[in-house]
């Protein structure tokens, strides 16, 4: 096998580890955006907070002198999503619930609101500078030929096994319990299911408590990966998992999931074969031409007027 | 009876800011304007140190002409529009001195506003050359340049190093990518195989794409232009990914926010600074006053703002006032006897000599000579 197929294939790798980031984040959005038709934009500091916490649990455990690391991280796991929903519930119940039933920009700016109300909230209490973790999980596999090897560490492969995981786990959900088919009810028509006995309320403030959990996963897997945290990486990951779910088809759990793993491998492709500067440009202007032929997204059902 | 208490609180306010302004007209203020906030806050807080420090010992000796000093903080966060924001600011609360900024992005608009304004500006830390190339009159430095700096790491990487193949990395940005570029200029004039020169967005925190660029063209040798933050991710993905390669930076990724992100990836890392000011036994009492604070004297920023205060005081003391135009006329007249040395000011208002200096970085956040 020559060195160019495991050179793509390193690409290929690192594109779909960045993707499946991409797409834990990215469920949290087109979720709330299929049941309340609303573009949470808080929704990047919850995976922000899921981050810090992370480093915060690691480091108390840590001291606590608890030295066996797939229980320190297990709990820190634990701690970050309990953390990020309780937070996740919070915004929905301060920030969007008073004003359910207005015009659709009165939310959003509720949203963006909240997004730097949080930012700032973590500058003050934990202060605005990068924040650094060790290596926890080191080690990986190699292989190609000795002229290029391709390398796949241990936290990559935990990465995808866990968005897969949590991947197939929300679809089970979804379609098979009975909150689930509630959520698609609410998400189908709010007000039918409302006339019907649904408490539309806790289907949502459920919705907003799934979206915070993912990107409590997402803050844990990322912390522990990349290893550094500052109060302003929610905004950007959290435009990038947007992009993600616009391209895939926002209101769609499986258009999220496409889009955020296309997007990852196209940045991923264009900095390994032609220049990492146009990184971001190639990845949006993919969306625009996307959404130029399908204005849905890829897997978005589109919007039926209902007479 | 409304009227009687909407007049009363009128005129009690106007009361107020006189009172304000009264108290104002004893004091000297300088502005103090850099990143109090955001990726770069570190040297924002150098700044403030050094600066600050030397605004309590001149005011213990007894102030300027009879007035006390006064900083007072700005926070630009190392963005360009926060910088014009933050310039129009101190104009509009007439404020006639800046030790600032800190970033060269933030550096050079803000400095076209004081030079409109007749605000003296020193930076005790913007190392770009354009910023003294727009021929601004009130613009000053008591740091080195990047031409300066660019072809010493460069010269030290062809006469030490001598590596086979060299990727020069940029963060795109005005400091990262004049650096990248001057020390490419440099090499190029060498002879040295240059195999990538690319630049990565700020904020970015993935690169295993540029990485595994990196291992299949063979590199040995990286240069990074930028800040701490994206080096320090690159060099544990490196690490990680197991690519064999020596890196070299700029003053900018000397500080502990490396070493927290990159951790063992950073020791031996090539990094070009000033020199160390604070070995100086003539800074000895300054350096036991910060020890004294908690604060670090070694930090790159630190001993070049206190130089930023004491030339401006000392011109001040000199022209006998606070006249900024007097005092930039004399600026380039004299010479400075400041904490980094004998200082004196050419027509463009940067130093007439600073030396680069070529160290090793340690995992722990030292640095020895590099030889």
């Amino acid at each position: 096998m020559s060195e160019e197929f495991f050179y793509f294939l390193q690409q290929l790798l690192n594109g779909l580890t960045v993707g499946s980031t991409y797409a834990l984040i990215a469920i949290g959005y087109t979720m709330v955006y299929g049941i309340i038709g609303m573009i949470n934009f808080a929704h990047g500091e919850v995976y922000m907070i899921g981050t810090y916490v992370t480093f915060i649990a690691i480091t108390g455990l840590t001291m606590l002198g608890i030295e066996y690391m797939p229980l320190v991280i297990l709990c820190a796991l634990i701690i970050a999503i309990v953390a990020s929903c309780s937070f996740g519930w919070a915004i929905e119940r301060t920030a969007y619930r008073p004003l359910r039933g207005t015009n659709r920009l009165i939310p959003l700016i509720s949203a963006i609101g909240m997004s730097i109300f949080l930012q700032n909230y973590l500058v003050q209490a934990q202060g605005a500078r990068d924040i650094g973790l060790p290596p926890m999980i080191t080690g990986g596999w190699s292989f190609g030929p000795d002229s290029f090897q391709a390398s796949v560490s241990y936290m990559q492969l935990i990465i995808f096994i866990a968005t897969a995981v949590s991947m197939l786990a929300l679809t089970t959900f979804i379609s098979k319990s009975k909150m689930g088919r509630a959520c698609r009810a609410v998400a189908q028509d709010l007000q039918m299911a409302n006339l019907l006995g649904i408490n539309t309320n806790r289907v949502i403030s459920t919705t907003f408590v799934i979206g915070a959990a993912l990107a409590a996963l997402a803050g844990v897997l990322l912390g522990l990966y990349y290893g550094i945290a500052n109060p302003y990486i929610g905004f950007i990951a959290g435009l990038k998992a947007f992009t993600a779910a616009v391209l895939g088809g926002i209101g769609s759990i499986p258009g999220a999931m496409l889009g955020g793993l296309i997007l990852g491998v196209t940045e991923s492709f264009t900095a390994g074969y032609f220049s990492a500067e146009y990184k971001d440009v190639v990845a949006f202007s993919l969306l625009v031409l996307i959404l130029l032929f399908r204005p849905t997204g890829l897997l978005g059902k589109p919007e039926v007027e209902k007479i | 009876m409304k009227k009687k208490f909407k007049l009363a609180s009128l005129a009690a306010s106007v009361l107020l800011m006189g009172v304000s302004t009264f108290s104002a007209a004893d004091t000297i203020k300088i502005a103090l304007a850099g990143p109090v906030t955001g990726p770069a806050a570190q040297y924002g807080e150098m700044l403030l140190n050094g600066a600050n420090l030397a605004i309590e010992n001149i005011n213990k000796a007894g102030g300027v002409n009879g007035s006390m000093l006064e900083g007072v903080v700005y926070d630009d966060a190392c963005d360009p529009k926060q910088a014009v924001a933050v310039a129009n600011k101190i104009v509009n609360d007439e404020i006639q001195f800046v030790v600032g900024h800190l970033c060269s992005s933030s550096t050079q608009p803000a400095s076209d506003i004081y030079e409109d304004e007749g605000v003296l500006m020193v930076t005790p830390a913007s190392t770009s050359p354009a910023i003294t190339e727009a021929g601004h009159q009130m613009v000053f430095r008591t740091i080195g340049l990047d031409s300066l700096q660019g072809p010493k790491a460069a010269n030290y990487v062809t006469n030490s190093v001598k590596p086979k193949s060299i990727a020069i990395i940029h963060d795109k940005q005005q400091y990262g990518e004049g650096l990248a570029s001057s020390v490419k200029a440099t090499l190029e004039s060498k002879g040295s195989n240059i195999v990538m020169f690319e630049g990565i967005t700020v904020g970015d925190k993935d690169f295993s794409s540029l990485i595994a660029k990196m291992q299949k063209a063979k590199v040995d040798f990286v240069y990074y232009g930028g800040y701490h933050a994206e080096l320090g991710l690159i060099l544990r993905q490196a690490s990680e990914k197991g690519l064999k390669a020596q890196f070299m930076g700029p003053e900018g990724v000397a500080n502990d926010g490396l070493t927290a992100v990159a951790g063992d990836s950073a020791e031996g890392l090539l990094v070009t600074l000033p020199p160390s000011f604070d070995s100086n036994p003539l800074n000895k009492s300054l350096v036991d006053s910060l020890k004294a604070k908690n604060q670090d004297a070694s930090a790159v920023f630190v001993l070049t703002s206190y130089s930023a205060v004491q030339v401006m005081v000392d011109a001040m003391k000199a022209t006998g006032g606070t006249d900024t135009d007097a005092m930039q006329a004399m600026m380039r007249t004299t010479t400075f006897n400041t904490p980094t040395g004998q200082l004196q000011f050419n027509d463009k208002g940067d130093l007439t000599d600073f030396e680069f200096v070529v160290y090793n970085f340690h995992a722990d956040g030292s640095k020895t000579l590099a030889k």
